[in-house]
């Protein structure tokens, strides 16, 4: 309660004087981690190199349509490129897919922070969610040790067998491979006006309250007051893995829902005034991902920030940090000019994408009666 | 050994009473203690002598089929509740991906099966068994070929969720048909849901599928009287079905089932040894159901009810199908072995074995009441004509109109939402 109160104040001087202001941000930038490149992360190749196979193969998914590239396609800086995400087939996504470059870096994934656990979690949800890859791992499982490849890989990373388990810790391997690459802001090559941004963004903007440390992200929910994507309500595709959702996490009278639950289905505050927040996304690699937000609704850089500028959305819930900004358009310029500053090279290519075809059939097992299951 | 004496559900029971005509003891070549009472001539006599031969036998005669199935106090049958039953039926979005429904693997033009060996599976897989006939199931005590569940309402879902099946999970199924109007309406005509409860759905199907029956085969209406229902051949038939042949033992009563279960010798699928597909399947199933490393890392042919209480002289059986319906729903057996009701018959001949000489894969459980018969060709040929017997007109059902989706609220509404 004290420090949020004392947050609270803080912004209330943002908003009365740009000098005043300048000089209690700065301070206030003092008290968040700061922003910096990311630390370097071990990788075992063997195991990375097989959880990139796994990554781009559609028989990870349960009618073996999509990959976890489907969603997350390095073309489009690993996000799809669409406001919401298309979903497993059958039905559509009712969120924005998220990039999973730097999903390492992080300690809370899914756009309402719902898992706080691991990588070898998420990937769990991604492959068993019905909306998502609807995946029986136990068939996964079985359709591994069907292909002589993946048998020869598993054993090679040390794996043994192919099993559900390894799998899942295959794949976060690789996601450990997908961080950002000669990021200007990194390099220290900002030029001039992201530069000024960046002071706009740790001062004036206060955008580092929430979005700071080596990822930008503080790791905890907001409400911002984005509105809404009635699609996630008009497409029954889309309603329906909503709806799906929302009765799993165990949110009640979820068919009467208007408005996505957020970071709420999983902290359930009994006023409702968790509704609509969502986790601080990270900032990099924002120039391959748009649009933006948990459900695509901003489709620019520029937009984003005029957003801010504006004090965010309309919304009961809507944070305290959020207010008016009073931005210049010169300094909302230079605020997108360092936004874009974070991103680095798209991370495509055959170090980072697998690229040789997958089988067409599963090969049979010769010898079948005489050799063991 | 064989518990066949066990009828053990009161419906048969019952069909037993209500069955005209029966088999008595001829007194024929009696090779064990159990094979006692089943032998028949073709005498009529009393139903009195029906109850007292079934009761002193254990052999519950053939008996025609009651015209409807028992149906269970907590699920009482109604027409909008079939009506609704009949809808979720053929719609796929009681599946995974929304591409699949019962009927897609109990196509009512392949004798509400799927004519091939194995059943088609969820996209992306083949199923381990062959796909059984819905005709006349609401009779069953259990379901399955393994007879594993014991009521249709509980048999839906275990096959709308499974992996090689429906693949389909309770939350999202449920929650696309809170967005198909037409089905909120008639759930809550029928249930009273205020949005449609899965449980409701299998309900409804289940319902529905009681009312898939057959009644009106030429064994039936020769067993309620009709002497010239059966040809002289599918009489000749019957008597090597009750006789010589020793298929009564275990194909009895109204279903021609006695519901028990037995390993006849089915040998395991070929298709095992040389589709990829398949065998990822069947290391699945026998990892899904259960089995520990030695079972999973060795076995190559279906276990069956062993999965059921982990018995290891459960090993290979399956419950004794009803012949009802067949001439309808080739190819045969758990597997699908066969394709055509010779081979059924040559197989048993055979004492077990097909054509190349290959039978189970569990020897130690096979029965020993199947063992060669030495049937002569026109014994086979009257067999299998009395086999056809069991099955009347094709029955088939066109696909119904499903309802569609809608959205649940309107643009207005959603704006109007306090934030
Ligand atoms: C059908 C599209 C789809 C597929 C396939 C998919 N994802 Fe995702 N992924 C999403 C969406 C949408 C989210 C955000 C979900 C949310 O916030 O509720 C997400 C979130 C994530 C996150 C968290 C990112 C963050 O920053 O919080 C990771 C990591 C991830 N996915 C990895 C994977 C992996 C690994 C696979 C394959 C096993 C996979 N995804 C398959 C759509 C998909
Ligand atoms: C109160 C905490 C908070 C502050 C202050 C804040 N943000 Fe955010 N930011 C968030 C949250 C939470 C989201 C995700 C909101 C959603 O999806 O509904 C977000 C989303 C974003 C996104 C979209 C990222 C993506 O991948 O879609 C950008 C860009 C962004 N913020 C930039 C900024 C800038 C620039 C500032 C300063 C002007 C700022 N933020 C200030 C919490 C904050
Ligand atoms: C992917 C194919 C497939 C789908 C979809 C499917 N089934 Fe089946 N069904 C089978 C197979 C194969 C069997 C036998 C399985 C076994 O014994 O293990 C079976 C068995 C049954 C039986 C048992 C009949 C008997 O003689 O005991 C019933 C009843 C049944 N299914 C009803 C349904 C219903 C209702 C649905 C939809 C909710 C459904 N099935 C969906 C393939 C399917
Ligand atoms: C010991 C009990 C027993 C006896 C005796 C027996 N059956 Fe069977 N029958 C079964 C069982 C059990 C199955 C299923 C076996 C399997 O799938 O592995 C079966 C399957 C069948 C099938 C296939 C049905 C389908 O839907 O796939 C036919 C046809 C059949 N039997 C006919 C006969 C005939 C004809 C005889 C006599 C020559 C006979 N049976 C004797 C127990 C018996």
């Amino acid at each position: 309660m004290g420090i949020r109160a004392t947050k609270k104040r803080l912004l209330v001087s943002v908003a009365m004087g740009l000098g005043l202001a300048l000089t209690v941000n700065a301070q206030a930038a003092s008290k968040y981690p700061d922003i910096g490149p990311l630390p370097s992360v071990k990788i075992n190749k063997a195991k990375a190199e097989l959880g990139k196979r796994l990554f781009f193969d559609p028989r990870l998914s349960g009618d073996a349509a999509i990959s976890c590239g489907t969603c997350h396609n390095p073309e489009k800086g690993y996000a799809d490129g669409m406001a919401l995400s298309a979903g497993y087939p059958g039905n559509k996504h009712f969120r924005n897919s998220p990039t999973v470059i730097n999903a390492v870096h992080k300690n809370r994934w899914n756009w309402d922070g719902r898992l706080g656990t691991n990588l070898n979690d998420v990937t769990r949800g991604m492959l068993t969610e019905d909306y998502i890859m609807n995946m029986d791992m136990r068939i996964m499982q079985e359709r591994a040790k069907q292909d002589p490849v993946y048998v020869k890989m598993f054993k090679d990373a040390g794996y043994g067998e192919p099993s559900n388990g390894s799998i899942r810790k295959a794949i976060p391997e690789y996601l450990k491979t997908l961080t950002s690459k000669n990021v200007p802001f990194d390099k220290g090559t900002m030029s001039a006006s992201a530069k000024r941004g960046k002071s706009i963004f740790k001062g004036k903007a206060g955008c580092i309250q929430c979005h700071n440390g080596a990822n930008f992200t503080d790791g905890k929910a907001y409400n911002t007051g984005v509105p809404e994507n009635w699609d996630v309500f008009m497409d029954t595709d889309r309603h329906q893995a909503f709806l799906a959702y929302n009765q799993f996490m165990g949110v009640e009278n979820y068919n009467n829902l208007k408005r996505d639950t957020g970071a709420h289905v999983h902290k359930h505050a009994a006023d409702g005034s968790d509704m609509g927040t969502f986790l601080t996304p990270s900032l990099r690699e924002l120039t391959h991902t748009a649009p933006y937000m948990h459900n695509g609704m901003i489709e620019s850089l520029e937009d984003v920030v005029a957003f801010y500028n504006n004090g965010g959305g309309e919304d009961s819930n809507k944070d305290s940090r959020m207010k008016k900004l009073g931005l210049s358009s010169s300094e909302q310029s230079d605020l997108v000019a360092f936004l874009k500053s974070l991103s680095g090279d798209q991370l495509t290519g055959d170090k980072y994408v697998w690229s040789e075809e997958y089988p067409a059939e599963y090969e049979a097992i010769e010898n079948w009666r005489e050799v063991k299951n | 050994m064989k518990t066949q004496n066990k009828l053990s559900t009161a419906y048969v029971a019952g069909a037993l009473v209500g069955a005209v005509s029966l088999a008595i003891l001829s007194g024929c070549e009696s090779t064990s203690a159990k094979d006692e009472g089943f032998k028949g001539s073709l005498n009529a006599v009393s139903k009195t002598a029906v109850a007292a031969n079934a009761s002193s036998t254990g052999f519950a005669p053939l008996a025609a089929i009651p015209a409807n199935p028992p149906i269970p106090a907590d699920n009482k049958q109604s027409d909008a509740k079939v009506e609704l039953g009949k809808l979720l039926f053929f719609d796929p979005r009681l599946g995974g991906d929304a591409s699949i429904s019962c009927a897609s693997c109990h196509d009512p033009s392949q004798g509400w099966a799927w004519a091939e060996d194995f059943s088609r599976g969820y996209p992306g897989t083949v199923h381990w068994r062959n796909s059984q006939s819905i005709m006349n199931s609401g009779h069953y005590p259990g379901s399955f070929w393994a007879n594993s569940v014991t009521s249709l309402e509980a048999q839906a879902p275990s096959a709308a969720k499974g992996g090689v099946a429906g693949n389909g999970e309770n939350d999202i199924m449920e929650a696309r048909l809170a967005l198909i109007p037409e089905y909120r309406k008639r759930f809550n005509e029928v249930f009273g849901d205020d949005f449609p409860r899965i449980k409701n759905a299998w309900r409804a199907i289940a319902s529905f599928e009681r009312t898939i029956n057959q009644t009106d085969t030429p064994i039936d209406r020769y067993l309620n009287g009709d002497k010239s229902a059966l040809s002289d051949s599918q009489k000749r038939g019957k008597e090597v079905f009750e006789g010589k042949g020793g298929c009564i033992q275990c194909h009895n009563g109204a279903l021609a089932s006695d519901m028990e279960m037995y390993n006849i010798g089915v040998p395991p699928a070929t298709r095992w040894e040389e589709d990829g597909l398949a065998q990822i399947t069947f290391r699945f199933e026998l990892y899904a159901k259960g089995s520990n490393e030695n079972l999973y890392r060795t076995a190559k042919a279906d276990p069956g009810a062993y999965f059921r209480g982990k018995n290891k002289w459960d090993l290979g059986k399956f419950r004794t199908p009803s012949l009802r319906y067949t001439m309808y729903t080739a190819p045969y057996m758990h597997n699908g072995a066969f394709y055509t009701l010779d081979e059924v018959v040559d197989f048993y001949n055979k004492g077990g074995f097909d054509e190349d000489n290959r039978t189970t894969g569990w020897p130690k459980t096979k029965s020993d009441l199947i063992k060669p018969l030495g049937l002569s060709d026109d014994e086979k040929a009257d067999l299998v004509a009395f086999i056809e017997a069991f099955s009347g007109d094709e029955i088939l059902m066109d696909k119904p109109e499903l309802p569609e989706y809608a959205p649940m609220f309107t643009l207005e509404e959603l704006k109007e939402a306090k934030k």
